[in-house]
């Protein structure tokens, strides 16, 4: 599907203008105040005109482009959204599209499992959320502590004040990333190199006489890094690295749920006779 | 690095700077559980980004670590805001702000300005226990400290 849509961005580009269009065009909750409707055709023949005209084409830079700009506004727009809602319901909300969006990055740098993941364990999240805020804060109407904001100004201007730093080390400092070229490492040597935990990916070892070079500094975990067999993000590459290196703090985490369910159960309010 | 991996980066940083900015600022308690993960979102993209720049599966390890530990907070932030509506009818947070000990001093609301809204004192409110030896003379108890005065 990745494929897909690199190959195609135009076809993307055209149904989402399309949907646009019927979007547009679709009756508003307001009875009688129609849209004009000029604009949702517009929308809907550009749309239908870039799709069909787009079959058999491929920019794979274009899709990229277009597909992080959209992700990436979407995701910042519905924070600012989220942030800014009166109404916690619609907070929710924009939170799940923020979620999406996340997603959608999460895809264009090559993290398929993970942006699976964070939909399932969200989706789960954000409706237990939606209960709450329905449940609770939907009781006695509009609250005033939604109305208000506490210390926004300071908040906002400290907050906005990291950003900044952070944007200006990132986009003034020439960071070194020491980049790897993909290539095949070599059993035996790895095997060498790291000890024991590379065995387990190497059953049998071919001891070589010659010394292996050393390894450079940055290849900690040998099961982790991105080879030919297994690139970034692939699914089985990413099982071995937690399953290989990162075995222990598998099993931490899997005790860390436990621990956090027992805590939760043991903090929730026992259920009175007739209260919530 | 790469301007494409630089935007990824900046757009994880936005995600974590609005949410700190929900997390400061707004008094629901079920908004500020959302902003922490509002955060949590651009810390995993960040992440993500910097193994791919790396060529390494680490980035995304951590990520599914940092994924377990939201879903253990969302539960243990979803049970303390359940027992926190049980006694205060309410999701305000800054009911909660005399929820401190008893001689530390109280937080600065003159900037936010109402307090009109709080009620003065509660009732089956747990009192925390201070902190290390008790003072030798400890601090009069104040009426405005209901903290302190429904302790015995």
């Amino acid at each position: 599907m990745m494929e897909w849509m690199k190959q195609h961005p135009a076809t993307i580009v055209g149904l989402i203008l399309w949907a646009i269009g019927i979007l547009w065009m679709m009756p508003d909750r307001k009875a009688g105040k129609a849209r004009p409707k000029i604009p949702g055709l517009l929308f809907t023949a550009v749309g239908l005109v870039i799709f069909c005209l787009s079959s058999g084409r491929s920019h794979s830079e274009f899709a990229d482009d277009v597909m992080f700009w959209v992700f990436g506004i979407g995701a910042l727009m519905s924070g600012v959204l989220m942030i800014t809602a009166r109404n916690p319901v619609y907070a929710a909300l924009w939170f799940a599209l923020a979620t999406l969006s996340t997603c959608g990055l999460f895809l264009l740098q090559s993290a398929p499992f993970l942006a699976a993941a964070t939909i399932i364990v969200y989706a789960g999240a954000v409706i237990v959320t939606f209960l709450f805020v329905i449940m609770l804060a939907q009781q006695s109407g509009a609250a005033g502590y939604d109305q208000r904001s506490g210390q926004s100004l300071l908040a906002t201007v400290s907050a906005f004040v990291l950003l900044g730093a952070l944007a200006l080390t990132l986009q003034s400092e020439k960071i070194d990333v020491v980049r790897p070229v993909v290539k095949e490492i070599p059993v035996a040597q790895a095997a060498n190199a790291s000890g024991s935990s590379a065995a387990i990916s190497a059953p049998v070892l071919t001891i070589d006489d010659e010394p292996t070079e050393p390894l450079p500094a940055e290849a900690g975990n040998m099961l982790s890094k991105a080879d030919a067999d297994h690139k970034v993000g692939d699914l089985k590459g990413l099982g071995r690295s937690l399953f290989g290196d990162y075995l222990f703090a598998v099993e931490l985490a899997g005790t860390l749920l436990l621990i956090a369910s027992i805590g939760a159960i043991a903090i929730a309010p026992r259920r009175e006779q007739g209260a919530l | 690095m790469t301007p494409e991996e630089q935007r990824f980066l900046l757009v994880g940083a936005g995600l974590f700077v609005l949410g700190a900015i929900g997390f400061l600022t707004r008094r629901n308690l079920i908004l500020m559980f959302l902003s922490a993960e509002l955060m949590l979102h651009g810390v995993s993209l960040t992440l993500v980004t910097f193994g791919r720049m790396h060529q390494t599966n680490e980035g995304q390890a951590f990520t599914i670590f940092t994924l377990t530990v939201a879903a253990c907070e969302a539960g243990l932030a979803l049970s303390l805001v359940l027992s926190l509506y049980r006694k205060s009818h309410s999701l305000d947070i800054q009911l909660w702000s005399e929820l401190r000990e008893s001689d530390m001093a109280g937080p600065d609301l003159a900037s936010s300005g109402d307090r009109s809204g709080l009620p003065s004192s509660y009732e089956n409110i747990p009192t925390l226990t201070p902190a290390g030896i008790a003072p030798r003379n400890p601090p009069p108890i104040s009426t405005s400290n209901a903290t302190a005065s429904t302790k015995t």
